[in-house]
């Protein structure tokens, strides 16, 4: 024993490494664990509080920019707007001679982005609202030029975000021209991609990417991205396809969560389905 | 203790700064470490028992805050702990800090805590891992030794007095 304590002794740096080199294996395979996501929504609300602060602080250039592009969306936007209530109006008619429903409209909750984690491809952004606001986990998140990412932890004030641009992050789409169903991926640099389309389907350069009714996270509709590249790759049946994500993660500011877009009732068929197939 | 209370403060100011400072000066999402620099210092003043026992706290509290993988950071931040750690000298703390051996300190830790965090990390993934580390970890281990130099710069200030 004594000579057991003297090796330890002798060896503590060594010792102590193994032993939190096993406490963060051990974590690592609890990530899941409810006691740790309460540690993590009390850590979330501590950190938020001192980003929410510093976040006060203008990022001078960064309005500046943000002004000019403004303007110029401004112009766009008001013809986009007249072209749009002739659009509505008809469409409108047109429903109301088929019998069709208005399509759902979602609550969203407006946030700003206080934190933003792009360290080593982790790709996180932490927002201001957080449960009192309606936040809840897996809500998705979009901005005014398209699908930002999912909620993944959420305190009373605060929540964070996974982005697109993540190694965890999956979700279905679809080529809104041709309506062929992919799923949605990140290549691990600052485009995303497609995955399980067949090479019979049509997609080309310049198509734009949309959220598709499978998706559990998103609502239909939601610009994605833009396809950049398609490549037929000879060794699979699949076809190779990149999207430039419509959303500039870096420059991400505001941002909305929809809370009104999980519908219980569908995740629960699905999961007791699954579980029956088990 | 108060010393210990000390550093978890500072600790987590810097993961503060990470997550907002960092990105103001990330070069196409590339960032600094900014937690690996207050490590390494950690090591060179205190020791490696220190700088592996607050890397692994540190990499904890980041990897809480910021919704990563919970283990992750703290794996690859102790493991770069323990490495700056062998560089710590008592005699020799003013010397390391104030000269460019600091950066070089910096740089290799944090090849070898890119190297970790990324093995780990890009598991069962389709990610290209050889390009995450060579490319986006080779790269953010430059960004991050050139951030060393600044605080070389401000030690080679302090310890003018020791040439």
């Amino acid at each position: 024993m004594q000579r057991i304590l003297t090796l330890l002794i002798e060896f503590k740096e060594y010792f102590i490494l193994t032993l939190l080199v096993l406490l963060s294996m051990i974590l690592l395979t609890l990530n899941d664990n409810p006691q740790l996501k309460a540690i993590r929504s009390y850590t979330v609300a501590t950190i938020g509080i001192i980003q929410n602060t510093l976040a006060l602080v203008p990022n001078i250039f960064e309005l500046q920019r943000e002004n000019e592009v403004l303007r110029k969306l401004n112009v766009t936007l008001l013809d986009e707007v007249s072209r749009l209530r002739e659009a509505k109006l008809e469409n409108a008619r047109l429903r109301e001679l088929l019998g069709l429903k208005e399509k759902i409209k979602y609550q969203f909750v407006s946030s700003d982005v206080i934190g933003k984690t792009l360290h080593l491809q982790r790709n996180t952004i932490t927002l201001n609202v957080g449960r009192n606001n309606g936040v809840n986990l897996h809500m998705p998140v979009v901005s005014d030029q398209g699908a930002v990412g999912r909620v993944i932890a959420v305190s009373s004030n605060y929540s964070i975000v996974q982005l697109l641009l993540n190694k965890d992050f999956r979700t279905s789409v679809k080529i809104q021209r041709s309506r062929v169903d992919g799923i949605l991926g990140w290549d691990g640099s600052d485009r995303l991609m497609i995955k399980n389309v067949s090479k019979k389907q049509d997609v080309k350069v310049g198509d734009t990417a949309i959220t598709s009714e499978y998706s559990k996270i998103f609502p239909p509709d939601i610009k994605v991205g833009v396809v950049i590249s398609v490549d037929e790759n000879p060794i699979t049946l699949f076809k190779d396809i990149l999207i430039e994500p419509s959303v500039d993660f870096t420059r991400l500011e505001q941002v909305f969560v929809i809370t009104s877009t999980v519908d219980t009732q569908r995740v629960n068929l699905e999961s007791k389905f699954m579980e029956r197939k088990k | 203790m108060s010393r210990y209370i000390k550093f978890i403060f500072i600790s987590i100011i810097f993961i503060v700064l990470q997550t907002t400072v960092a990105n103001i000066i990330s070069i196409r999402g590339i960032t600094p470490d900014f937690l690996l620099i207050w490590i390494v210092l950690i090591a060179i003043r205190y020791g490696q028992i220190e700088s592996t026992l607050f890397g692994f706290t540190i990499g904890l509290l980041y990897d809480l805050a910021t919704g990563g993988v919970i283990g992750l950071s703290s794996l690859s931040k102790s493991v770069s702990g323990f490495m700056a750690g062998y560089f710590f000298n008592e005699n020799k703390t003013e010397i390391t800090l104030s000269t460019y051996r600091f950066s070089l300190i910096v740089l290799l830790t944090s090849l070898i805590h890119n190297l970790f965090y990324y093995l780990i990390y890009l598991q069962g993934s389709e990610i290209n891992t050889f390009r995450s580390i060579v490319v986006i970890g080779g790269i953010t281990a430059l960004y991050t030794t050139t951030f060393s130099l600044l605080l070389v710069f401000i030690f080679m200030r302090k310890y003018s007095f020791l040439r």
